[in-house]
């Protein structure tokens, strides 16, 4: 604020903020035609694509396992996530360094090379059923992000608050969940958000865990793009988007936005 | 308190990681090194191969290109992001985060939309009498590129902007009161103290845009194949597990030399480091 | 309600490296003892294995005759008051209070009178329903204090309580619990690197270094009388002369300093004197004179600085650099030549120190 910026340089971000919303707003009005065919600016208003994507089952079963599978390992992960995280915090000095580097390893191996390996030596070697073994993919998946979002909150944490509660009188674990978990509410709910949409959205592991009568919604797309190019995707983009849209307004509630920004 | 205590707590997780994530990825990569034909075999006739050669310099290439024109785009984007005034830098993030939530098929998408025969772009380019006929858009190396710049720029955005927040408004108004002009100051205070941050994010993206899969299998098919793409038809679609494996070993070599070589050179010339 | 502390030879490790040894300390009931020395010294980490967030490698540690050392922290009943308050930030200022109430089953109308009266004593009746956040420093501290006494724990610790409070707000701190400890006859071991601190408000202190107790003693003792040349330094002792005795003669002895001065020391004034001893003192221990006939240490005068009760004198000698006081009524320029002459009353002596 202090130092003038260029009028060039606003008018560039200003396109730039174009190009980010842009395509986005275009998948809305594709999503609302009511062509058979995909079109921009829309011919007609209409909401038929969104009736169409419950009156496909492929999509109804997908969008429950997406929803189940994002619900699962996001908990599973926040299970074993947070007492790591508190772990690697509280006892640092105790524990060797390359652990930390064990929970980031998830973000250092390509996804799809992590789809593979599972598909390969899991699911298909010990013939693990595909519902599971897509649990472990996105478990995997997200685990660094409760790892790292709640290092992040126990870095401003101060532990000694935890040992005044336990010097009157409080044990360890009640500690944990009366004066720990309490403190560190924020990450705990942008680890959940961050782990939801990031399973909800992805391709590269799911894409070796499908198989008969099991998918998740992305994939769903793609096979569905295959044979149609019609307007049923882009409606389900713009119920993928309200989602992210209903997400992004609980942060807002619970956090204030610029906590995304972190 | 106890030393054990600490490993107790962090043992699921560690748990979960070697036996789901190192064991499989190094069982793959082992699987490499043990056919019948010879130790390097599958990598004699990965790179034997002209078409893979091919592919393997391409995912170079848009990887590269994607991860020059996203630094450039993020880097001038956060800079005008992070001096805006508090209630435009709000809406300003929230519309480089919301992009950033939106999943990959959903991004991919929009620009099939845009890029297609019938597309917006094209349509409006022959409205205009710009061009006679619909160009072919889809399916080439640029609309690769285009998308995966879509891809990666609010992660940028985002990244840098938290970068450029972190220099001290003091060094700014010293460089001023020094005699500094606005575009001197730009370049010779907060462009060097930004340089580890630029890499971190030159990292994020060209490691992503190597391994990505939705976006060039949307845009690019099958003539613009590229190693994600290419190992996914390998493992899928012709089942040939030591290839997919092969292509997966060379990912993740690729992958880990550039993140440990960038985040080395990252460390080397912060400036603000104690 | 109140016990005595019976440490007995603990010893303690973090990882491989020794952080006390063989440390042992007896705290009588309703005394104040302070831990005092510098980072590192093994105070901190006393406190701990007291508290229970560590557990000593050997030694065992009482409470009123009841073995704690292998007792959870948790249950010690122990009030504690951490260094940066450690306040629940989540809590009110009376749920902060509460707290250790809660945990031993105390609730509802006995509770709130407890934690009310408790406050008032602290002079924060009016703030029970703010958040932590929204105190001053000071205020912070008393409900850190108010915490730790309301559960009447027959011990009190503090570990460095007025570090994070500005210079002024520590002294009057540090009287406030001082009283408040006298009058509940609370047991207490207070953590500090704070000489000043130490002295003015302990019975007892307990001067620490590479995890030993150097000396433990009354304030009065520590700072008259010291133990030791490292408790004699730490005291602000600027002079620590070795010598030699070369004749005893009843009730005098005399002694040979480095570079071949000699004094007369009375036996009357130190007790025995060993063969090899430190003459130790302040610089007020030292006094200069022009006076080349009498016996004292001979030196040129270096820099002179003026204290308002006397001048001192930055002194070169044989036995190497020293300072002393001077009167007022004869200032001494710098390159003169005198005398310093130990003055016996506030002079003590030391073993001579380990050759390390």
């Amino acid at each position: 604020m202090t130092s003038k910026i260029h009028p060039a340089l606003i008018v560039f971000t200003v396109f730039v903020f174009i190009f980010l919303v842009g395509p986005l707003v275009i998948v809305i009005g594709s999503a609302l035609s009511n062509t058979t065919y995909l079109t921009f600016p829309p011919q007609g208003l209409s909401l038929r694509w969104f009736e169409n994507i419950f009156a496909i089952s492929a999509f109804r079963r997908t969008i429950i396992t997406s929803l189940q599978i994002a619900f699962i390992s996001t908990f599973i992960a926040l299970l074993i996530g947070i007492p790591a995280a508190y772990a690697l915090n509280r006892y640092r000095i105790q524990l060797p360094g390359w652990l930390s580097t064990l929970f980031v390893l998830p973000v250092l191996v390509p996804e799809l090379v992590l789809g593979f390996a599972l598909l390969k030596n899991f699911a298909a070697e010990f013939s693990a059923p595909i519902f599971l073994s897509l649990i472990i993919g996105h478990t995997l998946l997200v685990l660094p992000y409760v790892v790292r979002v709640i290092s992040a909150s126990l870095a401003s944490f101060d532990f000694s608050i935890e040992e005044a509660a336990i010097s009157l009188g409080s044990p360890p674990l009640k500690t944990f969940f009366t004066i720990l978990l309490p403190n560190v509410r924020s990450g705990v709910i942008a680890a959940f958000i961050l782990c939801f949409i990031t399973s909800i959205n992805d391709v590269s592991i799911s894409i070796f865990m499908t198989g008969p009568g099991i998918s998740t919604l992305p994939i769903q797309i793609l096979a569905h793009m295959e044979q149609f190019f019609d307007p049923t995707v882009a409606s389900v983009s713009v119920l993928l988007m309200a989602l992210t849209v209903g997400v992004m307004a609980i942060v807002e509630r619970t956090l204030g936005l610029t906590f995304l920004a972190k | 308190m106890k030393r054990y205590s600490g490993w107790t707590l962090a043992s699921p997780g560690t748990l979960l990681v070697v036996v789901f994530l190192i064991f499989p990825v190094l069982a793959t990569i082992a699987t490499t090194f043990m056919t019948p034909n010879g130790i390097f075999a599958p990598y004699i006739s990965f790179f034997g191969s002209g078409f893979r050669r091919t592919v393997l310099w391409r995912t170079i290439q848009i990887s590269f290109i994607t991860t020059v024109i996203a630094l450039a785009i993020g880097f001038l984007t956060a800079y005008v992001v992070s001096r805006a005034p508090g209630w435009l830098k709000s809406i300003l993030i929230i519309a480089a985060v919301f992009p950033l939530l939106t999943g990959v098929v959903v991004r991919s998408f929009a620009w099939m939309i845009i890029l297609g025969k019938n597309g917006i772009l094209n349509s409006t380019l022959v409205s205009l009498g710009l061009i006679g006929e619909p160009m072919t858009m889809l399916y080439t190396q640029g609309a690769v590129i285009v998308a995966m710049v879509y891809l990666f720029v609010p992660l940028m955005i985002l990244t840098l902007v938290g970068v450029l927040e972190s220099i001290p408004d003091d060094l700014i108004q010293a460089s001023a009161s020094l005699g500094a002009k606005p575009s001197a100051t730009f370049r010779q205070v907060i462009f060097p103290l930004a340089v580890p941050g630029l890499i971190v994010g030159a990292v994020l993206v060209f490691t992503g845009s190597f391994t990505a899969y939705a976006t060039p299998q949307l845009l690019g098919g099958e003539s613009q194949m590229v190693m994600g793409t290419l190992m996914y038809q390998q493992a899928m679609v012709i089942f040939d597990w030591v290839s997919a494996s092969t292509i997966a070993a060379i990912m993740v070599v690729i992958t880990i030399v550039v993140v440990l070589l960038m985040t080395r050179i990252a460390r080397r010339l912060n400036p603000m480091a104690v | 309600m109140t016990q005595n502390l019976s440490i007995q030879s603990i010893t303690a490790h973090y990882g491989s490296t020794k952080v006390l040894e063989d440390l042992s300390l007896e705290i009588a009931e309703g005394e104040l003892v302070s831990l005092l020395g510098a980072s590192g010294c093994g105070k901190t980490t006393t406190l701990r294995l007291v508290a229970g967030f560590l557990e000593p490698t050997s030694g065992k540690i009482e409470l009123g005759g009841k073995d704690l050392t292998r007792l959870p922290a948790h249950q010690r009943n122990i009030g504690l008051v951490f260094q940066n308050y450690a306040l629940f930030p989540h809590l009110s200022v009376a749920e902060n209070v509460g707290f250790g109430l809660k945990q031993r089953g105390v609730s509802g109308d006995v509770k709130a009178k407890r934690v009310g009266a408790m406050l008032e004593r602290v002079g924060l009746g009016h703030l029970a329903d703010r958040l932590p956040g929204a105190l001053s420093g000071g205020q912070k501290q008393r409900v850190a204090l108010a915490r730790a006494l309301v559960i009447e724990p027959p011990l009190l610790m503090f570990d460095e309580p007025l570090s994070n409070l500005d210079a002024k707000l520590r002294v009057d701190m540090r009287v406030e619990i001082r009283q408040l400890q006298r009058a509940n006859g609370t047991t207490s071991v207070y953590v500090t690197h704070d000489q000043e601190e130490a002295f003015s408000i302990s019975d007892r202190v307990a001067i620490m270094h590479a995890g030993r107790i150097m000396q433990l003693d009354t304030p009065e003792v520590l700072y008259q009388r010291p133990a030791n040349a490292f408790v004699a330094r730490f005291v602000g002792f600027e002079n620590l002369i070795p010598m030699d005795v070369v004749a005893r003669d009843g009730a005098k002895i005399t002694a040979e300093m480095a570079g071949g001065a000699r004094i007369t020391l009375s036996l009357e004034q130190f007790g025995t004197i060993p063969d090899s001893f430190i003459l130790a003192c302040r610089a007020d221990g030292l006094a200069v004179t022009d006076n080349a006939s009498v016996e004292g240490i001979p030196t040129k005068l270096g820099l002179r600085t003026y204290l308002g009760r006397a001048y001192q004198y930055q002194c070169e000698t044989a036995a190497g650099h020293l300072l002393a006081n001077g009167p007022l009524t004869r200032p001494l320029d710098i390159g003169a030549n005198a005398k310093l002459v130990p003055v016996p009353e506030q002079c003590t002596i030391l073993a001579p120190e380990p050759v390390a």
